[in-house]
Protein backbone atom coordinates (compact mmCIF):
# COMPACT_ATOMS: atom_id res chain seq x y z
CA UNK A 1 0.00 0.00 0.00
CA UNK A 2 1.49 3.50 -1.22
CA UNK A 3 1.99 5.35 2.36
CA UNK A 4 0.26 9.01 1.83
CA UNK A 5 1.56 11.29 5.09
CA UNK A 6 -1.20 13.88 6.27
CA UNK A 7 -0.15 16.91 4.47
CA UNK A 8 1.10 20.24 6.50
CA UNK A 9 -3.06 21.61 6.28
CA UNK A 10 -4.17 18.30 7.73
CA UNK A 11 -2.50 18.85 10.92
CA UNK A 12 -3.66 20.51 14.17
CA UNK A 13 -7.30 20.56 13.12
CA UNK A 14 -8.11 18.72 16.33
CA UNK A 15 -11.02 20.65 17.81
CA UNK A 16 -11.66 22.36 14.62
CA UNK A 17 -15.03 22.07 13.00
CA UNK A 18 -15.98 18.56 10.58
CA UNK A 19 -16.32 19.31 7.15
CA UNK A 20 -18.68 18.26 4.84
CA UNK A 21 -17.22 15.18 2.89
CA UNK A 22 -15.87 14.11 6.48
CA UNK A 23 -18.91 14.17 7.89
CA UNK A 24 -21.03 12.52 4.74
CA UNK A 25 -18.71 9.20 4.50
CA UNK A 26 -18.87 8.95 8.46
CA UNK A 27 -22.28 9.13 8.19
CA UNK A 28 -22.78 6.79 5.08
CA UNK A 29 -20.38 4.29 7.44
CA UNK A 30 -22.76 4.48 9.72
CA UNK A 31 -25.57 3.64 8.08
CA UNK A 32 -24.23 0.80 6.64
CA UNK A 33 -23.02 -0.50 9.62
CA UNK A 34 -26.47 0.29 11.49
CA UNK A 35 -28.09 -1.57 8.75
CA UNK A 36 -25.65 -4.29 8.76
CA UNK A 37 -26.12 -4.69 12.53
CA UNK A 38 -30.03 -4.72 11.77
CA UNK A 39 -29.69 -7.56 9.39
CA UNK A 40 -27.85 -9.44 11.24
CA UNK A 41 -30.04 -9.13 14.12
CA UNK A 42 -33.34 -9.48 11.90
CA UNK A 43 -31.45 -12.72 10.67
CA UNK A 44 -30.72 -14.02 14.41
CA UNK A 45 -34.13 -13.66 15.01
CA UNK A 46 -35.79 -15.06 12.47
CA UNK A 47 -33.74 -17.90 13.27
CA UNK A 48 -34.55 -17.90 16.90
CA UNK A 49 -37.90 -17.53 16.26
CA UNK A 50 -38.04 -20.85 13.52
CA UNK A 51 -35.86 -22.78 15.88
CA UNK A 52 -38.46 -22.08 19.15
CA UNK A 53 -42.06 -22.54 17.01
CA UNK A 54 -40.50 -25.04 14.20
CA UNK A 55 -42.45 -23.23 11.91
CA UNK A 56 -41.48 -20.76 8.88
CA UNK A 57 -40.71 -17.26 9.85
CA UNK A 58 -40.07 -14.12 7.85
CA UNK A 59 -39.74 -10.58 8.16
CA UNK A 60 -41.25 -9.83 5.07
CA UNK A 61 -44.51 -10.60 6.38
CA UNK A 62 -44.37 -8.13 8.97
CA UNK A 63 -43.46 -4.61 7.25
CA UNK A 64 -44.97 -2.38 9.61
CA UNK A 65 -43.25 -4.18 12.57
CA UNK A 66 -39.87 -4.23 10.38
CA UNK A 67 -39.91 -0.87 10.09
CA UNK A 68 -41.31 0.49 13.54
CA UNK A 69 -37.81 -2.13 14.90
CA UNK A 70 -35.41 -0.11 12.60
CA UNK A 71 -36.64 3.05 13.25
CA UNK A 72 -36.56 2.16 16.99
CA UNK A 73 -33.12 0.39 15.98
CA UNK A 74 -31.51 3.47 14.41
CA UNK A 75 -32.81 5.63 17.00
CA UNK A 76 -30.83 3.67 19.72
CA UNK A 77 -28.02 2.94 17.59
CA UNK A 78 -27.31 7.12 17.16
CA UNK A 79 -28.62 8.70 20.23
CA UNK A 80 -26.98 5.57 22.43
CA UNK A 81 -23.73 6.23 20.74
CA UNK A 82 -23.39 9.56 20.92
CA UNK A 83 -24.42 10.09 24.26
CA UNK A 84 -22.02 7.66 25.19
CA UNK A 85 -18.55 8.98 23.73
CA UNK A 86 -20.38 11.76 21.37
CA UNK A 87 -19.23 9.55 18.33
CA UNK A 88 -20.73 6.66 16.65
CA UNK A 89 -18.54 4.04 14.38
CA UNK A 90 -18.59 5.56 11.33
CA UNK A 91 -17.44 8.91 12.78
CA UNK A 92 -15.01 7.09 15.30
CA UNK A 93 -13.48 5.31 11.77
CA UNK A 94 -13.53 9.19 10.71
CA UNK A 95 -11.75 10.68 13.12
CA UNK A 96 -14.77 13.14 13.75
CA UNK A 97 -17.16 13.72 17.25
CA UNK A 98 -19.85 15.39 18.43
CA UNK A 99 -19.55 18.36 21.26
CA UNK A 100 -22.05 21.27 22.40
CA UNK A 101 -21.56 24.45 20.69
CA UNK A 102 -19.18 25.51 23.41
CA UNK A 103 -17.18 22.60 22.73
CA UNK A 104 -18.02 20.36 26.10
CA UNK A 105 -18.83 17.07 25.51
CA UNK A 106 -22.62 16.68 24.61
CA UNK A 107 -25.56 15.07 27.34
CA UNK A 108 -27.73 12.76 27.18
CA UNK A 109 -30.48 15.17 26.36
CA UNK A 110 -28.88 16.43 23.53
CA UNK A 111 -28.02 13.19 22.12
CA UNK A 112 -31.59 12.16 22.10
CA UNK A 113 -32.84 15.61 20.58
CA UNK A 114 -29.96 15.60 17.79
CA UNK A 115 -31.16 11.97 16.71
CA UNK A 116 -34.73 12.73 16.57
CA UNK A 117 -34.28 15.98 14.41
CA UNK A 118 -31.30 14.22 12.40
CA UNK A 119 -34.51 12.84 9.83
CA UNK A 120 -35.49 16.80 9.65
CA UNK A 121 -32.17 17.77 7.44
CA UNK A 122 -33.49 14.98 5.05
CA UNK A 123 -37.24 15.84 5.19
CA UNK A 124 -36.50 19.59 4.01
CA UNK A 125 -35.29 17.95 0.68
CA UNK A 126 -31.49 17.79 2.45
CA UNK A 127 -31.31 21.63 2.94
CA UNK A 128 -31.27 20.65 6.72
CA UNK A 129 -27.32 19.87 5.67
CA UNK A 130 -26.62 22.73 3.74
CA UNK A 131 -25.68 24.73 6.95
CA UNK A 132 -22.49 22.57 6.61
CA UNK A 133 -21.05 24.17 3.56
CA UNK A 134 -22.26 27.74 4.39
CA UNK A 135 -22.34 28.17 7.70
CA UNK A 136 -19.58 29.54 9.59
CA UNK A 137 -19.73 27.25 12.39
CA UNK A 138 -20.41 24.31 10.18
CA UNK A 139 -23.97 23.63 11.78
CA UNK A 140 -26.64 21.58 10.28
CA UNK A 141 -30.11 21.92 11.09
CA UNK A 142 -30.16 19.24 13.70
CA UNK A 143 -26.94 20.87 14.80
CA UNK A 144 -28.55 24.08 15.47
CA UNK A 145 -31.57 22.30 16.92
CA UNK A 146 -29.68 20.31 19.34
CA UNK A 147 -27.13 22.91 19.92
CA UNK A 148 -24.05 20.45 18.82
CA UNK A 149 -21.39 20.79 16.82
CA UNK A 150 -19.31 18.21 14.70
CA UNK A 151 -15.28 18.81 15.35
CA UNK A 152 -12.80 16.48 13.95
CA UNK A 153 -10.98 14.70 16.82
CA UNK A 154 -7.81 12.61 15.07
CA UNK A 155 -5.19 13.74 15.74
CA UNK A 156 -3.28 14.53 13.02
CA UNK A 157 0.32 15.00 14.42
CA UNK A 158 0.45 11.91 15.76
CA UNK A 159 -0.52 10.30 12.72
CA UNK A 160 2.10 12.37 11.04
CA UNK A 161 4.85 10.91 13.93
CA UNK A 162 3.49 7.37 12.69
CA UNK A 163 3.99 7.41 9.20
CA UNK A 164 7.63 8.87 9.56
CA UNK A 165 8.15 6.50 11.88
CA UNK A 166 7.11 3.85 9.45
CA UNK A 167 8.97 5.43 6.37
CA UNK A 168 11.99 5.74 8.39
CA UNK A 169 12.02 1.78 9.61
CA UNK A 170 10.94 0.71 6.34
CA UNK A 171 14.14 2.57 4.59
CA UNK A 172 16.35 1.13 7.23
CA UNK A 173 15.15 -2.41 6.21
CA UNK B 1 60.01 68.07 57.32
CA UNK B 2 63.01 71.06 57.04
CA UNK B 3 60.82 72.89 59.88
CA UNK B 4 60.42 69.61 62.07
CA UNK B 5 64.33 69.33 62.09
CA UNK B 6 64.31 73.25 62.53
CA UNK B 7 62.80 72.70 65.71
CA UNK B 8 64.46 69.60 66.97
CA UNK B 9 67.81 71.67 66.47
CA UNK B 10 66.65 74.44 68.75
CA UNK B 11 65.14 71.95 71.55
CA UNK B 12 68.71 70.71 71.26
CA UNK B 13 71.40 73.36 70.06
CA UNK B 14 73.96 72.12 72.46
CA UNK B 15 74.51 69.19 69.76
CA UNK B 16 75.98 66.19 72.40
CA UNK B 17 74.44 63.47 70.32
CA UNK B 18 74.12 63.42 66.91
CA UNK B 19 70.17 64.13 67.69
CA UNK B 20 70.05 64.27 71.57
CA UNK B 21 66.66 64.45 73.16
CA UNK B 22 65.10 63.76 69.63
CA UNK B 23 63.77 60.45 71.29
CA UNK B 24 61.64 62.04 74.07
CA UNK B 25 60.89 65.00 72.05
CA UNK B 26 59.89 62.22 69.05
CA UNK B 27 57.35 60.25 71.88
CA UNK B 28 56.12 63.55 73.04
CA UNK B 29 54.86 64.42 69.48
CA UNK B 30 53.73 61.18 69.09
CA UNK B 31 51.34 61.14 71.61
CA UNK B 32 50.62 64.42 71.08
CA UNK B 33 49.30 63.93 67.61
CA UNK B 34 47.68 60.83 68.54
CA UNK B 35 45.44 62.31 71.39
CA UNK B 36 45.01 65.25 68.94
CA UNK B 37 44.15 62.49 65.98
CA UNK B 38 41.45 60.96 68.29
CA UNK B 39 40.37 64.42 70.12
CA UNK B 40 39.67 65.49 66.26
CA UNK B 41 37.89 61.89 65.26
CA UNK B 42 35.77 62.02 68.77
CA UNK B 43 33.97 65.03 67.49
CA UNK B 44 33.60 64.15 64.06
CA UNK B 45 29.92 63.24 63.60
CA UNK B 46 30.59 60.77 61.10
CA UNK B 47 27.04 60.21 60.17
CA UNK B 48 26.28 63.99 59.13
CA UNK B 49 29.82 63.76 57.77
CA UNK B 50 28.50 60.51 55.65
CA UNK B 51 24.75 62.39 54.76
CA UNK B 52 27.16 65.34 53.10
CA UNK B 53 28.64 62.98 50.81
CA UNK B 54 27.21 62.76 47.37
CA UNK B 55 28.09 59.43 47.02
CA UNK B 56 26.15 59.44 43.36
CA UNK B 57 28.00 62.13 42.42
CA UNK B 58 30.88 59.93 43.23
CA UNK B 59 30.00 56.35 41.58
CA UNK B 60 29.15 58.94 38.19
CA UNK B 61 32.43 59.87 38.21
CA UNK B 62 33.70 55.97 38.54
CA UNK B 63 34.54 54.17 35.06
CA UNK B 64 33.11 50.85 36.22
CA UNK B 65 34.07 49.49 32.85
CA UNK B 66 37.46 50.63 32.57
CA UNK B 67 37.40 48.99 35.86
CA UNK B 68 36.42 45.99 34.71
CA UNK B 69 38.47 45.94 31.78
CA UNK B 70 41.46 45.82 34.07
CA UNK B 71 40.25 43.21 35.92
CA UNK B 72 41.78 39.42 34.81
CA UNK B 73 38.93 37.58 35.35
CA UNK B 74 40.07 34.81 33.94
CA UNK B 75 42.71 34.57 36.49
CA UNK B 76 40.25 35.27 39.11
CA UNK B 77 38.52 32.31 37.66
CA UNK B 78 41.61 29.99 37.41
CA UNK B 79 42.80 30.36 41.11
CA UNK B 80 39.00 29.53 42.24
CA UNK B 81 38.50 26.04 43.64
CA UNK B 82 35.24 25.11 41.60
CA UNK B 83 35.57 21.53 43.40
CA UNK B 84 36.10 22.37 46.84
CA UNK B 85 33.38 25.43 46.56
CA UNK B 86 30.94 22.93 45.26
CA UNK B 87 32.11 20.42 48.13
CA UNK B 88 30.87 23.21 50.05
CA UNK B 89 27.68 23.60 48.75
CA UNK B 90 24.76 21.70 50.98
CA UNK B 91 22.98 20.91 47.56
CA UNK B 92 19.84 19.21 49.42
CA UNK B 93 19.32 22.52 51.73
CA UNK B 94 19.14 24.74 48.26
CA UNK B 95 16.92 22.60 46.06
CA UNK B 96 14.73 22.12 49.28
CA UNK B 97 14.27 25.95 49.28
CA UNK B 98 13.77 25.90 45.60
CA UNK B 99 9.62 26.13 44.82
CA UNK B 100 9.77 23.66 42.07
CA UNK B 101 5.97 24.15 41.75
CA UNK B 102 6.06 27.75 41.31
CA UNK B 103 9.45 27.31 38.44
CA UNK B 104 7.03 24.29 36.29
CA UNK B 105 4.38 26.84 36.35
CA UNK B 106 6.27 29.98 34.98
CA UNK B 107 7.74 27.37 32.04
CA UNK B 108 6.04 27.49 28.79
CA UNK B 109 5.94 23.94 28.11
CA UNK B 110 4.12 24.57 24.80
CA UNK B 111 7.08 27.03 23.75
CA UNK B 112 9.23 24.77 24.22
CA UNK B 113 7.55 21.50 22.49
CA UNK B 114 7.01 23.61 19.56
CA UNK B 115 11.08 24.35 19.09
CA UNK B 116 11.44 21.08 19.22
CA UNK B 117 11.88 19.01 15.71
CA UNK B 118 10.06 16.09 15.91
CA UNK B 119 10.68 15.12 12.57
CA UNK B 120 14.25 15.17 13.26
CA UNK B 121 13.83 13.92 16.44
CA UNK B 122 12.58 10.27 15.13
CA UNK B 123 14.93 10.56 12.22
CA UNK B 124 17.97 10.70 14.20
CA UNK B 125 16.69 8.33 17.07
CA UNK B 126 15.40 5.22 17.80
CA UNK B 127 12.21 7.03 18.45
CA UNK B 128 10.80 5.99 15.18
CA UNK B 129 11.31 2.30 15.30
CA UNK B 130 9.68 2.62 18.73
CA UNK B 131 6.40 4.68 17.70
CA UNK B 132 6.50 1.96 14.55
CA UNK B 133 6.31 -0.94 16.80
CA UNK B 134 3.98 0.57 18.94
CA UNK B 135 1.17 1.45 16.27
CA UNK B 136 2.04 -1.16 13.63
CA UNK B 137 -0.66 -2.39 11.78
CA UNK B 138 -1.88 -1.78 8.45
CA UNK B 139 -5.06 -0.81 9.92
CA UNK B 140 -4.11 2.34 11.48
CA UNK B 141 -2.21 3.43 7.93
CA UNK B 142 -5.64 2.69 6.26
CA UNK B 143 -7.32 5.16 8.74
CA UNK B 144 -4.40 7.66 8.86
CA UNK B 145 -5.05 7.87 4.76
CA UNK B 146 -8.91 7.96 4.73
CA UNK B 147 -8.83 10.76 7.39
CA UNK B 148 -6.27 12.56 5.85
CA UNK B 149 -8.15 12.38 2.49
CA UNK B 150 -11.76 13.62 4.26
CA UNK B 151 -9.81 16.94 5.39
CA UNK B 152 -7.86 17.45 2.27
CA UNK B 153 -11.30 16.79 0.50
CA UNK B 154 -13.23 19.07 3.33
CA UNK B 155 -10.88 22.06 2.40
CA UNK B 156 -11.37 21.60 -0.94
CA UNK B 157 -14.91 21.39 -0.96
CA UNK B 158 -15.04 24.70 1.63
CA UNK B 159 -12.21 26.77 -0.71
CA UNK B 160 -14.69 26.48 -3.38
CA UNK B 161 -17.84 27.32 -1.62
CA UNK B 162 -15.92 30.69 -0.46
CA UNK B 163 -15.13 31.23 -3.89
CA UNK B 164 -18.22 30.75 -5.22
CA UNK B 165 -19.46 32.63 -2.62
CA UNK B 166 -17.15 35.33 -3.15
CA UNK B 167 -16.37 35.64 0.63
CA UNK B 168 -13.10 35.23 3.02
CA UNK B 169 -13.41 32.79 5.75
CA UNK B 170 -10.74 33.60 7.54
CA UNK B 171 -11.89 35.68 10.53
CA UNK B 172 -14.30 32.69 11.24
CA UNK B 173 -14.23 30.60 14.28
CA UNK B 174 -12.27 26.89 13.20
CA UNK B 175 -13.41 25.46 16.05
CA UNK B 176 -15.67 25.63 19.47
CA UNK B 177 -14.24 27.98 22.23
CA UNK B 178 -13.76 25.19 24.57
CA UNK B 179 -11.14 23.24 21.86
CA UNK B 180 -9.52 25.69 20.16
CA UNK B 181 -9.73 28.90 22.35
CA UNK B 182 -8.98 31.68 20.72
CA UNK B 183 -9.37 31.92 16.82
CA UNK B 184 -6.04 31.94 15.32
CA UNK B 185 -4.87 34.48 13.62
CA UNK B 186 -4.85 34.38 9.95
CA UNK B 187 -1.09 33.29 9.11
CA UNK B 188 -2.00 30.39 11.39
CA UNK B 189 -5.16 29.22 9.06
CA UNK B 190 -3.72 29.69 6.16
CA UNK B 191 -0.70 27.27 6.99
CA UNK B 192 -3.06 24.54 8.87
CA UNK B 193 -2.20 25.29 12.33
CA UNK B 194 1.63 24.96 12.07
Amino acid sequence: MTSVVPDEPVQGRQGHYAGAVTRLVAFGADVGASWGLFTVGAAALTFSIELVTGAKFSLTGHQLASLVALAMWEFLYFAYQWSLGGKTIGMAVLGIRVVRTDGMPIGPRQAVVRTLTLPLSFLLLGLGFIGILLNRDRHALHDRLAGTAVVYSWDARAARLRWLARRDTGAAA
Amino acid sequence: MGSYRHALAVCDPVGVSPMPGTGRLEQLAQAVAERVVTLVLDSIDMDELLSRVDVDAIVSKVDVDGLIDRVDVDKIVSRVDVEKIIDRVDVEKIIDRVDVEKIIDRVDVKKIIDRVDIDALIEQTELGTIIARSTSGVASEVLDVVRAQGVGLDDFIARWVNRVLRRSSTDWPVGPPALVGRPPPVAELTTGGR
